[in-house]
């Protein structure tokens, strides 16, 4: 059963699943394009993360009961599959600041820690937090987590890990995860359409560079 | 054009933000008092979406070389320009100074502050350092031009006191209940609203983190959500963040209740050491509080 939550006097909530699941990101990402298809009235603009899609509404126009109501009547109707799209490769240069620090929290090597990062699929399930920031899937080897006290500062590009998760920073922010590594890749540019490189359902590698 | 000779605390070019870019990790941003704002581009007869300074705690000194109308609202500063809308001959300059009470006054410009839309607005966003002009606040020798985003006359008369909003505390802040009330035991909303919260110095464009003397509410880290201006964040470590115009887009704090957005402006207004008192209210009172404002602005002096 879907959760339909208020998020102030003009949002929705909508909370599919409380779990990082591909089946239930597919999910997320079904509805908002019914959404979007459909157009119910007085809706201005969805943003969807992992198991939940946020819903902005004109107050003018509908109220979240309306609103509520041509929603759930999508529920169990959505059809999704499993993204499945081109993997895109990020260079990334392995010399993060916490690398070393990783490994020992793995019991691993920081070639180890490499080993397990580099090389696999990841499901991109949410940008998010700071413009262009790239939430992605989970390794279970890479348990560690956020860092006590963030840094004020993270370069734009740095490869990040974080309570099995790992992030690319878009922009330089302040940031709690844990650095090892760092892409030349551009995340996000605010002349271009669209402003940023990944959407949630994209698929990624991590391809070692020296 | 306009020459900035004092850039002042923080001020930034805002308008009414990029709504719904939000899926990219963008804030809403624009002016954080929406409400003040838009009073000032009436006041010069500037359209809705017309650009201006925001200034923050201490205004800035600007100075113009052609003959402006320009209207000063929000924050409380010494100028002839309060509330309402006044000439500034060529040449002459515009010293907004310290803000008190509020921490944030604008100033509107008759035509708009023109500088380059990124992404649909001309807002400086601080997370993205992108917008406003220059990709920062702004700093002596800055050269600002003006547009022509004129709607109607400028009003002739004051904005009266009584369609404004306070200045000073004790705040009285209506909230909706949610989306995450269900993360915490028992009547927490409740009992959060009978504590007098107080602001920290830790507040900006992105939010303002609360204590709650006498309350510690129980939290845990959920899965990120999309997050929304006004939402009451409750840390682990039982604190709260409200987050506002420049929020983070999503977040792992559950979210309590969320401030209506007729409220919005005050919290734009609060300063360090006030006190902040929460009213859960619900969507017929929030409506009610829109209709209100909206009501004030369609004034016809």
């Amino acid at each position: 059963m879907w959760r339909v939550a208020p998020a102030g006097d003009r949002a929705l909530l909508i909370t599919i699943g409380t779990v990082i699941d591909p089946a239930l990101l597919a999910e997320v990402l079904a509805l908002d394009r019914a959404l979007q298809d459909r157009q119910p009235a007085g809706l201005l603009g969805t943003v969807p993360a992992y198991g939940s899609l946020l819903c902005h509404y004109d107050a003018g126009v509908t109220d979240a009961a309306r609103l509520e109501e041509s929603i759930r009547q999508l529920e169990g109707k959505v059809e999704y599959s499993i993204p499945s799209g081109t993997i895109v490769d990020i260079p990334t240069r392995y010399d993060g600041p916490d690398l070393p620090e990783v490994a020992l929290k793995t019991n691993l090597t920081p070639a180890g820690v490499l080993e397990q990062h580099a090389g696999r699929e990841y499901l991109v399930y949410c940008v998010g937090f700071a413009p262009g920031f790239t939430y992605c899937g989970a390794v279970d080897q890479l348990d560690v987590p956020r860092m006590a006290s963030p840094r004020l500062r993270v370069p734009a590009g740095s490869v990040g890990i974080a309570g099995r998760q790992t992030g690319i920073y878009g922009v330089e922010s302040p940031g709690g995860w844990n650095l090892i590594g760092r892409t030349a890749l551009r995340l996000f540019d605010p002349t271009a359409d669209p402003p940023v490189r990944f959407k949630p359902g994209d698929r990624l590698r991590f391809v070692p560079i020296r | 054009m306009i020459d900035v000779i004092d850039g002042g605390r923080w001020t930034t070019i805002q308008d009414r933000g990029r709504p719904c870019l939000e899926r990219f990790g963008i804030p809403p941003g624009g002016a954080a008092d929406w409400f003040a704002a838009r009073v000032a581009n009436e006041l010069v007869g500037n359209l809705p979406e017309a650009a201006m300074f925001e200034c923050t705690a201490t205004g800035p000194t600007l100075r113009f070389d052609v003959d402006r109308i320009v209207a000063v609202t929000g924050g409380q500063v010494d100028s002839a320009a309060d509330w309402q809308a006044v000439r500034v001959a060529r040449g002459s300059s515009l010293a907004i100074g310290t803000i008190a009470p509020g921490l944030r006054t604008y100033v509107a410009v008759r035509g708009g502050i023109d500088v380059p839309v990124v992404l649909g607005s001309r807002s400086f966003c601080q997370l993205g350092t992108f917008g406003g002009g220059f990709g920062r606040p702004l700093a002596a020798g800055d050269r600002l031009p003006v547009g022509q985003m004129v709607g109607h006359e400028p009003l002739p008369e004051p904005w009266p006191p009584s369609h404004r909003l306070p200045l000073r505390g004790p705040w009285e802040v209506r909230v909706i209940a949610g989306p995450q009330t269900d993360a915490f035991a028992g009547d927490a909303l409740g009992r959060l609203s009978a504590t007098a919260c107080r602001v920290t110095p830790e507040i900006d464009r992105m939010g303002l983190r609360l204590e709650t003397p006498g309350l510690r509410l129980p939290s845990e880290e959920i899965l990120t959500v999309p997050m929304t201006a006004g939402a009451i964040q409750v840390t682990p470590s039982g604190g709260l963040i409200v987050l506002h115009v420049d929020h983070q887009t999503t977040g792992g704090y559950p979210v309590i209740a969320t401030v209506i957005n007729a409220d919005l402006p005050l919290l734009a207004q609060a300063r360090p050491g006030d006190t902040v008192r929460l009213r859960a209210v619900d969507m017929e009172e929030a409506a009610r509080a829109w209709r209100r404002m909206s009501g004030w602005l369609e004034l016809d002096l």
